[in-house]
């Protein structure tokens, strides 16, 4: 409500029949992780660790790691 | 210190329904900490929102015998009296009124029968940015509506609208079936609009008393739940249901589909306190008074169903140490952006504002 809407949108789809979260940040890269507090961790790091790799097939968008770990976890409030 | 999000300044809130600010009763209602006074000048009715304390003795100025002397407000205990941008035209007994004697005015809007109030600082108040909620008050369009005061924390009245999956459990027998709980959702941010969307969409559910009484839908259904909060005050849930596998029509148009609006303010009142404000629009069975009014009784008992677990959990939570430990899974994406989100605007509230000269 502060501002118009920028397009910078940041997805995360909770892949039916699994566990497994699949983000897609506002400048295209992907990412897979069972804990949505370690996907927005991945997400909001942009533009850390969403560079291109330094090698490989041009415009090809990597899917992101395998998830990691399979427990959430907890966090403090 | 039990949980407590910190309030969002520099912000519209919903402070009141619009049938609820007249010139018959002054309206009390107090805003992140602030308390108000509401009223509606003579001529036009437009909304006025003053500071509810008389800036003599502190007389809460919404409380009887204050009252109205045409567009002015008379303080009941000696008598001050303010014009609508809360300056000070009366004293008792002398000519000469004080030039501090004046109370705060806030920015005021009345769009979609909400009365909305900017807390913050009033040069930065622009009506262009509350969000909208046309249905509330469009023709073919009814609304049954009411608010609670929870005693409560805000920020556990947004984790609760961001996660319906708790309908199955809390809400079972009204709005609740096994298949919210078990449905993925999709959680999408849009950062600089400050707003969070979260779909549920159930291909094949069983169908809730609180639907199929009210549309006479039997057996299964397909029912969609499309959240859009607008942090911070407004969240839209936008409800489709129909027969199982009806879906709407290649053109766009839906005429087997059933849409519900249901609508929140979320207004924190004080530390620990909030005004939920709920609505439920439809554009079905308009005419039909009986279906108005169940739909009235039984999303009461659904809110009131909220209200006494989040005092509850309030109560609960301010028996914890400090530094507790809380648990999020797949069904938190969303409450936890909106979370992030609501951290965001609390941090630019606070901000000082650089003027341009």
């Amino acid at each position: 409500m502060s501002a118009g809407p920028t397009g910078e949108i940041y997805r995360i789809d909770w892949l039916p029949g699994t566990d497994t979260l699949h983000g897609t940040c506002h400048c295209g890269r992907e990412h897979t992780a069972q804990d949505p507090i370690e996907m927005w961790e991945w997400m909001l790091a942009h533009p850390q660790g969403h560079e291109p790799p330094a090698s490989g097939p041009q415009g090809h968008e990597p899917r992101g790691g395998e998830p990691r770990g399979t427990e959430p976890r907890g966090h403090r409030s | 210190m039990p949980h407590m999000t910190a309030f969002a300044r520099n912000q519209w809130y919903v402070a009141a329904y619009s049938h609820e600010v007249g010139r018959e009763e002054l309206l009390g209602r107090t805003v992140l900490g602030e308390p108000l006074v509401f009223y509606r000048t003579e001529e036009d009715g437009t909304p006025v929102a003053l500071a509810d304390r008389c800036v003599h003795r502190r007389f809460p100025l919404h409380e009887k015998p204050s009252r109205l002397d045409g567009d002015k407000l008379v303080c009941g205990y000696h008598g001050f009296t303010y014009d609508t941008t809360g300056t000070c035209v009366y004293v008792p007994g002398q000519k000469r009124v004080p030039r501090t004697a004046r109370v705060a005015s806030y920015p005021v809007v009345e769009q979609d029968s909400l009365v909305w109030v900017w807390i913050g600082d009033p040069a930065l108040a622009d009506a262009d940015t509350i969000p909208r909620a046309r249905h509330l008050d469009s023709p073919g369009w009814v609304t049954v509506r009411g608010m609670e005061p929870i005693d409560a924390d805000y920020g556990l009245l947004v984790d609760n609208l961001l996660d319906l999956s708790h309908e199955t459990y809390l809400h079972g027998g009204y709005i609740g079936t096994p298949e919210v709980a078990e449905t993925p959702i999709t959680t999408e941010v849009d950062e600089g609009a400050g707003i969070v969307r979260v779909s549920r969409h159930m291909d094949d559910a069983a169908c809730p008393p609180f639907y199929a009484k009210s549309t006479g839908i039997e057996g299964r259904i397909t029912r969609w739940q499309d959240i859009e909060y607008h942090a911070p005050c407004l969240y839209l849930l936008h409800s489709r249901i129909a027969p199982v596998g009806v879906l709407p029509e290649a053109d766009g148009s839906d005429p087997n589909g059933f849409h519900t609006e249901i609508t929140y303010a979320i207004t924190p009142s004080a530390d620990g306190h909030v005004y939920d404000f709920w609505m439920v629009s439809r554009d079905w069975a308009t005419e039909d008074t009986e279906v108005t009014e169940f739909l009235r009784g039984n999303n009461h008992t659904v809110v009131m169903q909220d209200v006494d677990a989040l005092n509850l959990l309030q109560r609960t939570l301010g028996t914890e140490r400090a530094g507790y430990q809380e648990l999020s899974i797949n069904i938190d994406t969303g409450g936890l952006a909106a979370r992030r989100i609501l951290a965001r605007l609390v941090e630019e509230g606070d901000k000082p504002v650089e003027k341009v000269l």
